[in-house]
């Protein structure tokens, strides 16, 4: 007996329609619903990107202000 | 080119976080007054610090109403005022600081405070700084400059102004 399985015998009967060259998990390659460019609204991906935005802008007035500017003895000439 | 709504606040509010970083440190320089320590102190001659009038006899000098200034020799593993003896200031006053260095470069930094620059031999670097409530605090050296730069510290005790003005007219600064 082969370790290695004939290919033919690999093909399994219950998946008819596996045309030459398919990827396992790939996308189906028929359109199935057509959207417009601002149609597409990933509000996830913009309340994270909002997020992101908002921490980095209370860090910087945090280092710079209160980190920095609060440090004391500051040089001023 | 069609660009997603989205995308363009993306990058709008991208481009608003670079005029905001723009606008606060110009305000640092404009509002706040924070300086950059450039070369205004001019050059001294590092073989001869004795002969400076002021680098001879490093210490606290007062230049004026509730003005004062500071000359400081950092050399191989010291600050001369600030290691052996405190550097004493009075509180509440305007403290101008004229450091340099009589060997190899080192680093003043007042610790915990935005006091801090290069000892550079033959370069005096000059800088100004408010002085608040009595305060002790300690002086580093943030340069390597040798085997025993981890020890090289000191002290600048700011003291309140009758204290400091009472040990002024018995002698010491």
């Amino acid at each position: 007996m082969s370790l290695e399985p004939e290919t033919e015998n690999t093909i399994r009967e219950d998946v008819p329609d596996r045309p030459r060259g398919y990827v396992v998990g790939s996308a189906p390659d028929s359109i199935e619903r057509e959207i417009g460019h601002d149609d597409f609204d990933p509000v996830g991906t913009l309340v994270l990107i909002f997020g992101y935005f908002l921490i980095l802008v209370v860090m910087w007035v945090f280092m710079y202000f209160v980190e920095f500017l609060g440090r004391g003895m500051t040089v001023i000439g | 080119m069609e660009i997603h709504a989205y995308e363009k606040f993306w990058l709008g509010a991208a481009l608003l976080l670079i005029v905001g970083f723009i606008a606060t440190v110009s305000y640092g320089a404009i509002g706040a007054g924070v300086e950059m320590i450039d070369d205004d102190g001019g050059t001294v001659d590092p073989q001869n610090l004795d002969q400076h009038p002021k680098f001879s006899d490093p210490g606290v000098y007062k230049s004026g109403p509730n003005e004062y200034d500071v000359y400081v020799i950092a050399k191989q593993f010291l600050f001369q005022p600030g290691t052996s003896e405190p550097i004493r200031v009075p509180a509440n006053s305007t403290v101008t600081f004229h450091v340099t260095s009589a060997d190899v470069i080192h680093g003043f930094e007042v610790v915990g405070t935005n006091a801090n620059t290069m000892a550079i031999p033959g370069q005096i670097s000059t800088f100004t700084v408010e002085v608040d409530g009595p305060q002790e605090y300690g002086l580093l050296c943030n340069e390597y400059c040798g085997s025993a730069h981890h020890a090289m510290e000191g002290t600048m005790k700011v003291v309140p102004e009758d204290e400091f003005n009472a040990s002024a007219t018995a002698g010491g600064a």
